[in-house]
């Protein structure tokens, strides 16, 4: 809009200074026409003079020359109107200069011409004048004030004819008219027509275009910084464009890289759980098969993270390796010990074998590292039942615990979930029990066979439902060992014991605690906490163990014996006759009591070889200064036979359940 | 407007090359604005007592002029210089005898602010004219104004002035090839021409578009102290210098030359020729010529017959 404008503007005082120079052009034409024509309307002078006057006001008027670097152009036109105003004044002077000499040399023309009489008496006169009058032509076209610059341009004569006298006296006065004004009139002419305003008029207009041009420049400059700017802001809008779009790539680069490492395994080169999920939605009839290494976490412990870090890598190639002839499969690293294969649409009796045969080929490899060699074993679970995984995850937890097995397969029949289901269940129950004081033990009398007199009660744990009913330790114990849950409860039952015990001083009372237990420092240390603050009540509490397989470290619980014993307490031997019973615990441990297994003594009474066995263990436990308690007497008969055996004590529903509280009377009979 | 318009450009056209060209037949005025205007010119409240008018001097039925030889003003003052005509003055290139100002209107302030004149000024003007109620609805009515002021005034005298042209003489319609002059009247023109008179006399108001020498051949009167040329530019050849009088209507404008000595037609030819020509008339020539000027006599205008 600036340029518009200013190019408008620009272009009015370019038209304005034209037209100027053009009525100024015309005006001279106008006075040279008028010098040479007889008749001329003046009105066509006055008429361009006005309309120079009216266009000089618009020049001067221009929006342009108003500002400041127009200044000198302003003065050059206010110089301009002064050449222009003496202009107009001189023309008006020369209209009157012109007026004389014209109409005089007309008369002179005239006058000449009407004397015939003259042609033919005074011929010279004639000529004469005809020649003055040629003069006054030339004088006059030429305009030089030298021509004339002769007296004889009179005329004279003797002649006594009035008419001649008369035509010379007439001629003379104009012809001296003439003269005496021409000077006059060639300067006004001069003037008027050397008037150089035509060439000062071009002179403002090209110096108002230098001007107007370093206008010009400006708003070329700012038109082109403009243009720049456009052509930069594109430019830039482009490039970022393009840079968006090259971050975009990278972006998409890192996010595929990104979702990548999400599913991908990179130690292993095998893709991971994640992968295997996503991979899971996608298929067919998928079957899986968990690869789980044994004792993982033992191999990292004992050999370093290096090798276990290599043994991983390397059961994966083995894995691959066997797998190879398989078409539709994918590998996964599922865990840090745990690899996954997918199939698709396989049967059943197909990935059975290769389970078995792929956990055949691991188990027998030899994994050489430097200067190590190892062997493995894996357990491999394999499922096709939705869900999937879960499944798979379920039946491997439950293989662990099957030392028989290597590899199992999932089957509804296995319960798993429900036994999570009942697991998740216990857990709650045991809270709320332990929450609302409903851990309670029941006592089972134990019955001196010699004197028929309750002498001892076992306390077994026992939990009470809201509804009332009575839940037996197989139905919550194990369950609360995966937690904290054992410990409360262990303590509520030591305390609630002796507590009981505190109440019967008449009786001795037995807490059960297994082998795996007492390598618990914790829960000895709960132990050995209520042992001191019940010392008095204490020594009439014993404890009997229950075996278990991990029984390495033999020293420690000798110790926990000695200590216990130092309370007084007294150590039974519990279930002995089953399971893992060995006779060298007799040789390590200081056992006061053995109780001898129901198994056996419940067959007692037709199994030969059991009341032989049976007849043993007593033999032998007498002779190492322990005495026994025969467990599960539930006829009359047994009791019959163990008193004649000489079993020392006997415990069973024959004499008492478990009850609340220990009876009152402590006189039995058989 | 558009037929002038036409008929301007025929003439210019037809007779560009006649020294002397008609008067346009329209003015093209604003009629209601101009009768304003000829109410104030006639009207001597524009006079200091009251006495004089515009039209006391520029006689509408004296061709415009006045037959006196100076004009009578306020309090009885004279003039200095004979009354040149309103009529046709808008064709005038400059305006008094000296052409000291360029238009109309700034002529008409001369007048009116002249203490020998009006001897008025432009507040009482306005406050005489804003005290009547008929100017106040008049100049409200033109101008849609409620005060007036001194250069509505000025404005409405111009537009009457604009419409005081007399077209249709007798030698305007020659020109227009409407008719045929007498070999009298003919034989003036052409002597017009021959002896110069055309030289100082042309264009459309057939004169008033140069200035010249009263007394060009033979000097004129020099004693006397006139409102020449000399008057504004002080230079010693513009002594007599006036502005070029019209020759329109001239039989109804006597006396004649600014200083009103020639009291006929035939006597202001002959000084013409003698002082500004130095030429010697014979009696037919005076007459013919006299005859060719009586051509120029157009029509009253008509702006002075409406109400």
């Amino acid at each position: 809009m600036v340029q518009r404008d200013f190019t408008r503007n620009h272009k009015a005082v370019l038209i304005s200074t034209n037209n100027l120079a053009h009525h100024q052009s015309k005006l001279t034409y106008l006075i040279l026409q008028n010098s040479i024509y007889t008749y001329q309307n003046q009105d066509k002078i006055k008429d361009k003079i006005k309309e120079l006057l009216d266009e000089y006001k618009v020049l001067k008027n221009s929006t342009l020359l108003k500002e400041e670097t127009y200044n000198n152009i302003n003065q050059e036109i206010i110089k301009l109107k002064k050449k222009i105003d003496i202009n107009i004044e001189n023309i008006e002077d020369y209209l009157m200069f012109n007026a004389r000499i014209k109409n005089s040399l007309l008369f002179l023309t005239r006058h000449v011409e009407n004397v015939e009489f003259l042609e033919i008496k005074n011929n010279e006169i004639f000529i004469k004048a005809n020649y003055i009058l040629k003069h006054f032509y030339d004088a006059k076209r030429i305009q030089d004030l030298d021509y004339l610059d002769k007296d004889e341009f009179l005329l004279h004569s003797d002649s006594k004819d009035k008419k001649v006298q008369d035509f010379i006296k007439k001629f003379n006065l104009h012809s001296n008219f003439i003269m005496k004004n021409f000077i006059d009139y060639i300067n006004s002419v001069n003037s008027v027509l050397n008037n150089n305003i035509y060439d000062s008029i071009i002179d403002i207009t090209t110096q108002f275009s230098k001007l107007a041009l370093k206008d010009f420049e400006a708003l070329d400059t700012f038109a082109f910084i403009l243009f720049m700017i456009f052509i930069i802001s594109l430019a830039t809008i482009i490039y970022l464009l393009y840079s968006s779009i090259q971050k975009n790539h990278i972006l998409q680069i890192t996010s595929d890289s990104l979702q990548h490492s999400l599913t991908y395994d990179q130690l292993t080169d095998l893709y991971n759980r994640k992968a295997l999920e996503n991979k899971l939605d996608i298929i067919d009839k998928p079957t899986i098969l968990l690869i789980n290494i044994d004792g993982f976490k033992n191999i990292n412990d004992i050999y370093g993270n290096q090798v276990g870090d290599d043994l991983l890598i390397k059961t994966a190639n083995l894995i691959k390796s066997e797998l190879s002839f398989i078409d539709k499969l994918d590998i996964f690293r599922l865990g840090g010990d745990e690899f996954g294969v997918l199939f698709e649409n396989i049967d059943d009796k197909e990935i059975l074998e290769i389970a078995n045969s792929l956990e055949k080929v691991i188990s027998k490899h030899n994994f050489i590292f430097k200067d190590l060699k190892l062997n493995i074993s894996v357990s491999i679970v394999s499922n096709n039942i939705y869900p999937i995984l879960e499944n798979a995850d379920l039946t491997l937890k439950l293989l662990k615990q099957d030392h028989t097995k290597r590899v199992m397969r999932y089957t509804d029949d296995l319960n798993l979930k429900k036994s999570v289901e009942e697991n998740m269940k216990t857990v709650d129950i045991i809270k709320n029990a332990i929450k609302d004081d409903r851990i309670i033990p029941y006592f089972q009398p134990i019955v001196n066979l010699k004197t028929l007199k309750i002498e001892k009660y076992e306390a077994l744990v026992r939990l009470k439902l809201d509804d009332g009913t009575i839940l037996p330790p197989y139905k919550f114990l194990e369950t609360s060992k995966k937690s904290s849950q054992y410990y409360e409860i262990t303590e509520i039952m030591f305390n609630k014991v002796i507590q009981t015990a505190k109440e019967y001083p008449q009786y001795r009372f037995s807490l059960n605690i297994s082998m795996i237990d007492i390598l618990n420092d914790k829960l000895i240390a709960i132990l050995y906490d209520c042992f001191d603050k019940n010392l008095a009540t204490v020594s009439r509490i014993d404890i009997e163990l229950l075996e278990s397989e991990f029984l390495e470290d033999t020293k420690k619980i000798q110790k926990f014996i000695k200590k216990v014993n130092s309370y007084g307490s007294k150590i039974l031997i519990d279930d002995f006759g089953t399971g893992y019973s060995n006779f060298s615990y007799f040789s390590e441990l200081d056992i006061d009591l053995v109780k001898i297994d129901g198994s056996i003594v419940s067959e007692i009474v037709d199994d030969k070889k059991k009341l032989h066995i049976l007849k043993t263990i007593h033999q032998f436990t007498n002779g190492m200064k322990m005495t026994n308690v025969a467990e599960y007497v539930e006829s009359r008969e047994i009791a019959l036979i163990l008193q004649e055996v000489g079993v020392e004590y006997a415990q069973g529903y024959y004499f008492s359940q478990p009850v609340t509280k220990p009876l009152e009377n402590c006189e039995v009979t058989i | 407007m558009f037929k002038i318009s036409i008929l301007l450009f025929t003439i210019i056209n037809i007779y560009a090359n006649e020294p002397i060209s008609p008067i346009p037949l329209d003015s093209g005025i604003d009629i209601e604005k101009a009768k304003l205007g000829k109410k104030l010119f006639f009207d001597t409240i524009l006079s200091k007592d009251n006495s004089t008018a515009c039209v006391s001097c520029h006689d509408v039925s004296q061709g415009g002029a006045d037959s006196n030889t100076v004009s009578t003003g306020f309090g009885g003052k004279k003039g200095n210089i004979q009354s040149p005509t309103v009529f046709n003055a808008r064709y005038n290139f400059k305006q008094f005898w000296n052409g000291r100002v360029d238009t109309l209107a700034q002529q008409a302030s001369g007048p009116l602010n002249n203490p020998v004149e009006h001897n008025m000024n432009p507040k009482i003007i306005e406050k005489r004219l804003n005290n009547s109620k008929i100017y106040k609805k008049l100049f409200s009515k033109i101008y849609n104004i409620s005060n007036i002021k001194y250069r509505y005034v000025i404005d409405a005298i111009v537009e009457f002035e604009n419409g005081l042209i007399t077209p249709n003489s007798k030698f305007d319609r020659y020109l227009r090839g409407e008719l045929q002059l007498t070999s009298d009247e003919k034989n003036g023109y052409k002597l017009f021409k021959q002896y110069g008179c055309i030289t100082c006399h042309n264009g459309i108001n057939i004169g008033s578009n140069s200035f010249q020498k009263m007394g060009t051949f033979i000097e004129y009167d020099t004693t006397a102290n006139y409102p020449d040329k000399k008057a504004i530019t002080n230079k010693k050849i513009h002594h007599n210098v006036f502005k070029v009088p019209t020759l329109r209507n001239i039989n109804l404008t006597a006396p004649y030359f600014h200083d009103g000595v020639a009291k006929t037609l035939s006597e202001a030819i002959n000084i013409m020729a003698k002082h500004n020509l130095g030429v010697e008339l014979s009696k037919k020539e005076v007459s013919d010529l006299k005859a060719f000027l009586l051509t120029l006599e157009g029509e009253k205008p008509t702006i002075l017959e409406s109400n």
